[in-house]
């Protein structure tokens, strides 16, 4: 199936987007967890402060179905 | 709580709004911690809405870089403590408010204090464990917090409540690996720090939180609003004892 990750900031460097300046497309064997899904890809979750899927937060336990988007927030923290 | 003839006069245009309560905002009490981009322009809005106590906290002093975003300060304020600093100006903004300054650092130790007595809590701080010890006295004492945070192009903000709503350890739990300093541009803790004022003076006014269980996502680079939900976590450290 397929997936599409979105993140912004510094994580938007590190996910090496392809499909826009934001986004990357995923193919993924089976269902995985978004946190075997990063790993898949090199993408350390120690970066990763928040994860959305459709509007609700969800974590790396979280399996994606084909065609969603899994947009991680970076950490924001200042003031 | 009536209001002076001088007050009539000073807040005639926000008796207007439908819904407005000034006599509410008079008798509040509001805790805002830290002074910086996002307190003090929130800061600045309670004190001109006529929020009748505030009790600011900020144990830095300016410095040169703060200036970019900071715009209660000039360069004549480098060095001199923030807080007394703000409390200075919004003193003069609206004379007819009390406005008290804390030049102390915030611990887990003088928190609760420095909180209690008040009706909200607002977050002007810049790093994510001394947002945790807020969140924390928030929870203990029952106060609103009006959480707020920036970086680079991404804003956010939200209002716990527990345990109406979550917490925000129910949310992000623990320190945030992030990049020091932050990096941030003025007009974002401005668009942020608004918010959080109108939040806070919506809730004070009504008991209302319009985002309940939500982050409100501001992205700058796309001018993008968007709104996240969540739910309280039964495992949380600090308000999951009362999930159950």
């Amino acid at each position: 199936m397929t997936v599409f990750i979105r993140a912004g900031g510094q994580l938007r460097v590190r996910l090496k987007p392809d499909v826009d300046h934001y986004t990357r497309k995923v193919e993924v064997d089976g269902e995985k967890t978004i946190g075997e899904i990063l790993k898949d890809i090199s993408l350390d979750p120690a970066y990763v402060a928040l994860i959305h899927v459709d509007g609700k937060i969800k974590d790396l336990a979280f399996k994606p179905s084909n065609g969603q988007t899994i947009t991680l927030q970076p950490p924001v923290s200042g003031g | 709580m009536s209001l002076s003839k001088s007050e009539i006069e000073r807040y005639q245009r926000q008796l207007l709004v439908d819904g407005w309560d000034q006599e509410r905002l008079k008798s509040a009490r509001v805790l805002v911690v830290g002074v910086g981009g996002l307190g003090g322009i929130s800061a600045t809005y309670l004190a001109a809405a006529g929020v009748g106590h505030l009790r600011i906290c900020d144990s830095d002093s300016v410095e040169q870089s703060n200036l970019n975003r900071q715009i209660l300060f000039t360069a004549e304020d480098i060095g001199k403590p923030k807080a007394a600093l703000v409390a200075r100006r919004l003193s003069v903004q609206n004379p007819e408010i009390e406005i008290e300054a804390i030049s102390d650092k915030l611990t887990e130790t003088n928190v609760s204090g420095l909180a209690s007595g008040c009706d909200l809590i607002m977050d002007g701080l810049d790093n994510h464990s001394d947002r945790l010890k807020l969140n924390k006295a928030s929870f203990d004492l029952n106060i609103p917090f009006v959480y707020g945070a920036i970086n680079e192009w991404l804003g956010q903000l939200s209002l716990f409540n527990p345990p109406q709503t979550a917490c925000l350890a129910c949310l992000m739990p623990e320190e945030l690996l992030s990049l020091k300093p932050t990096p941030v541009f003025g007009a974002l803790p401005g668009v942020i720090g608004s918010l959080q004022a109108t939040l806070a003076l919506r809730y004070l006014m009504t008991g209302e939180n319009p985002i309940s269980n939500a982050l409100l996502i501001f992205r700058a680079d796309t001018m993008m609003f968007e709104t996240v939900t969540f739910e309280r976590r039964p495992g949380c450290g600090v308000c999951g004892k009362s999930c159950r």
